[in-house]
């Protein structure tokens, strides 16, 4: 195998590693949310750390690919991508940090009645299965599946645009359960921002196979 | 007329008259070959070559002139090629530029272009005289090897020169000495170019009366040579003999020779040509 | 884990008659790595490369003060033979040099001139070397054809199985590549990778973007000094010197 792919495959491999952190800190943050586990959210704060390690790893051994092997086409949109991918993948290990911490000050148990309005946790469950699917996608050079993706996005989107009236709805039936709420509300957020971060690997994904921009297209559509 | 037509008309006119420069050698040469063949080709038999020399033109023949030369050909390609070569590729490869060895390049070069009588006088003083040799083959042969000496050196030089850098670096770099590498490197590469100068040289040689002359070789040898240190005559020295006779008969003797003479002459330099075209179609750096 | 150092210049100074070519050259190799040299036309890095197997002796002039040590060895001491000291430090130069032999003949001349006869040592020698040079599929059914009439690039791999088969530890490398194609450059600068496994190798190039893609260690030498010695990494992405950042992003001058 040529010097340059070598190198180009311990570049992947460590994001590989990267995501599967991030993932881990993900599903983790579902489970300590729906059970309370405080000790999981510390956890899952304290590994903060490490996913912010592996960034500036990251960062490093591109500029380092950059630098040593100059790389063109392909190669250079694949280290374009992980790059950015790279940076996607700390937001949402930020983000699943922010969920462990409102798992933190949630009061057990939830109100099972408020998970079934909102649907926080089939919102959960669509945004890890994407952000796995995401991994496989990269890992397989597979745009085909990163463009499904993208489309499952907007399953997290509707849930999110009700979850306003849902919460507020739920507010004014049980006024005890205020903070509860909120929480549930910013961890509903959050899980958005998650499905928008994937949306963007996605697109990173068919950016280095297909060298064809996808990004911002959906709102050049609209206008028209 | 234009400037641009004058200097076309210039530069055809100094075409037509390199083509009549080219030609005047040529032609005056062709004239003198020509003349030369009608007048001794029919001379030239069997016996002619195989008689010895006679008083009488028509049964006088250049046996012993011809193994004269052929005798002088070998010994001094023996005597001057080993020297020549050795002396080439010590100033080549293995002396430093100092003020000694330029002093001795300058020298063999204007040794190249001494007269071969001056040579002859050497050869008498040296070999025949001092060294006791008399007008024999071998004083002969040192004589005439002096007298290439300078064009070997000059042309192995040249021809190991021609020897990239790179190969030699090649070999040094692979723990070679400084003799491996001319030995498995340079000479052979070279080996074309130095045996064609060799042979050029030795074809000027073939054609030397003069220094011959002075050391005392001999106009009538009534026997072949048969060993180095017998007396001999050459061809040239033949033909000069028998153009000095006032006798016509023998003058057309004189013109057959001559034929034999730039016969082997031109083998000499075919075989050259020949060399060196085959030395530059096999190595090509 | 570091590598013991396996070359080492010591206030390595040298001279050409009154030329001041390198100036008190302090550097030491690393085993089985490889270290480029770069910088302007001139500067001295192919100089500094052939003091390592006194490939400079045979140039009138020449000179040094200081030391060069292999292995701990200062190389310069007197009781050093020069032949011996090429057995251990091979050579490969900027232009293909094959010499006017067979492909066999070429590879073998080091042994040959050493005196080895062995035909089956040579046989193997041969085919080792070969195959190491990754050239061995494309001449092993001519192997008594000239070498002369390969391409440049398999010269050049040829000429690196030659120097490969005297088994050295070091291989000196002056711009290997530089007379080459792209693809004939890209094949010896994936042999070099391979290469390093076993040999220290030590690299002149005119060409950044491949001292980046091959070596280890990297070296800016400029009018005769040793003006910064890194990591290739650190030397690309962040050089600790000026001139050698102007040198390196192309703005130099």
């Amino acid at each position: 195998m040529p010097h340059i792919d070598v190198e180009l495959d311990r570049l992947r491999n460590k994001l590989l590693e990267m995501w599967d952190l991030v993932e881990y800190q993900l599903s983790s943050g579902r489970e300590a949310v729906v059970n309370g586990d405080k000790e999981l959210a510390q956890r899952i704060i304290k590994l903060d750390r490490k996913v912010n390690n592996f960034d500036i790893k990251i960062d490093r051994m591109c500029e380092n690919f950059f630098a040593l092997f100059n790389p063109v086409a392909v190669d250079l949109r694949t280290v374009l991508a992980i790059l950015k991918i790279n940076t996607n993948l700390e937001r949402v290990g930020d983000t699943a940090e922010g969920i462990a911490r409102f798992a933190c000050k949630l009061n057990h148990p939830l109100d099972p009645e408020l998970i079934e309005l909102t649907k926080v946790l089939v919102m959960y469950d669509e945004a890890l299965a994407m952000f796995t699917e995401c991994r496989t996608a990269f890992k397989e050079d597979d745009p085909k599946q990163a463009k499904a993706l993208i489309k499952r996005d907007k399953t997290l989107n509707k849930i999110y645009r009700k979850s306003d009236a849902v919460i507020t709805k739920y507010i004014k039936a049980h006024p005890d359960r205020i903070a509860e709420s909120l929480a549930l509300l910013s961890i509903i957020k959050k899980l958005e921002r998650v499905g928008d971060q994937v949306t963007n690997m996605a697109e990173e994904i068919i950016f280095y196979r297909e060298a064809k921009v996808v990004k911002h297209r959906r709102k050049k559509k609209k206008k028209e | 007329m234009t400037n641009s037509e004058k200097n076309r008309l210039k530069d055809k006119a100094f075409q037509v008259f390199g083509v009549f420069c080219t030609f005047i050698g040529l032609v005056v040469l062709a004239i003198f070959l020509i003349d030369i063949v009608i007048e001794g080709i029919a001379r030239i038999d069997w016996d002619f070559l195989t008689s010895l020399p006679s008083r009488r033109a028509a049964s006088a023949g250049i046996l012993t002139a011809w193994a004269g030369t052929i005798w002088i050909l070998i010994l001094s390609a023996l005597i001057a090629f080993p020297l020549g070569i050795a002396a080439g590729v010590y100033l080549e490869e293995y002396a430093k530029k100092t003020k000694l060895s330029n002093f001795l390049e300058i020298n063999i070069a204007n040794l190249a272009g001494v007269p071969s009588i001056i040579y002859g006088l050497l050869g008498l003083e040296l070999f025949v005289r001092f060294m006791k040799l008399g007008g024999s083959l071998l004083a002969g042969a040192l004589t005439l090897s002096l007298l290439i000496l300078p064009i070997i050196i000059v042309t192995t030089r040249e021809a190991i020169r021609a020897v990239p850098r790179t190969i030699r670096d090649g070999s040094f770099a692979l723990g070679a000495s400084k003799w491996q590498t001319v030995w498995y490197q340079v000479l052979p590469s070279s080996f074309g170019g130095i045996l064609t100068g060799v042979i050029l040289a030795l074809s000027r040689a073939v054609g030397e009366a003069a220094p011959l002359i002075v050391i005392g070789a001999l106009a009538y040898v009534p026997f072949v040579p048969s060993s180095p240190m017998d007396e001999f005559t050459v061809l040239p020295i033949q033909i000069f003999n028998w153009t000095s006779r006032p006798q016509a008969a023998f003058l057309t003797n004189a013109a057959a020779a001559i034929i034999i003479l730039l016969l082997i002459t031109f083998l000499l330099n075919g075989v050259a040509v020949y060399l060196r075209h085959r030395q530059q179609k096999k190595i090509k750096w | 884990m570091k590598k013991p150092s396996k070359l080492e210049a010591i206030n390595l100074d040298a001279y050409y008659g009154d030329f001041h070519a390198l100036k008190s050259i302090n550097v030491a190799m690393e085993e089985k790595a490889v270290t480029a040299f770069i910088g302007p036309s001139g500067c001295g890095k192919s100089t500094f490369l052939r003091t390592f197997n006194r490939m400079n002796d045979y140039i009138d002039g020449f000179r040094i003060d200081g030391q060069i040590l292999l292995d701990g060895r200062d190389i310069y001491a007197n009781d050093v033979q020069v032949d011996e000291l090429r057995k251990e430090v091979g050579m490969v130069f900027q232009k293909p040099n094959p010499f006017p032999k067979s492909i066999f003949e070429n590879v073998v001349y080091g042994l040959r001139i050493q005196g080895i006869k062995d035909k089956k040592i040579l046989q193997e020698t041969c085919e080792k070397s070969l195959r190491q040079a990754a050239i061995w599929d494309e001449v092993k059914d001519k192997l008594d054809k000239s070498a002369l009439a390969l391409s440049g690039g398999q010269q050049q791999r040829l000429c690196i199985a030659r120097a490969l088969a005297i088994q050295p530890s070091v291989i000196l490398m002056d711009e290997p590549a530089s007379a080459l194609d792209p693809i004939s450059s890209a094949k010896i600068e994936e042999l070099i990778y391979e290469l390093k496994k076993d040999y220290t190798i030590v690299i002149v190039t005119h060409n950044m973007q491949q001292a980046g893609r091959v070596s280890d260690y990297t070296a800016f030498f400029y009018m005769g000094e040793l003006v910064e010695y890194a990591k290739t990494k650190t030397m690309f992405t962040s050089p600790h010197d000026t001139r050698t950042q102007n040198y390196i992003t192309g703005r130099f001058g």
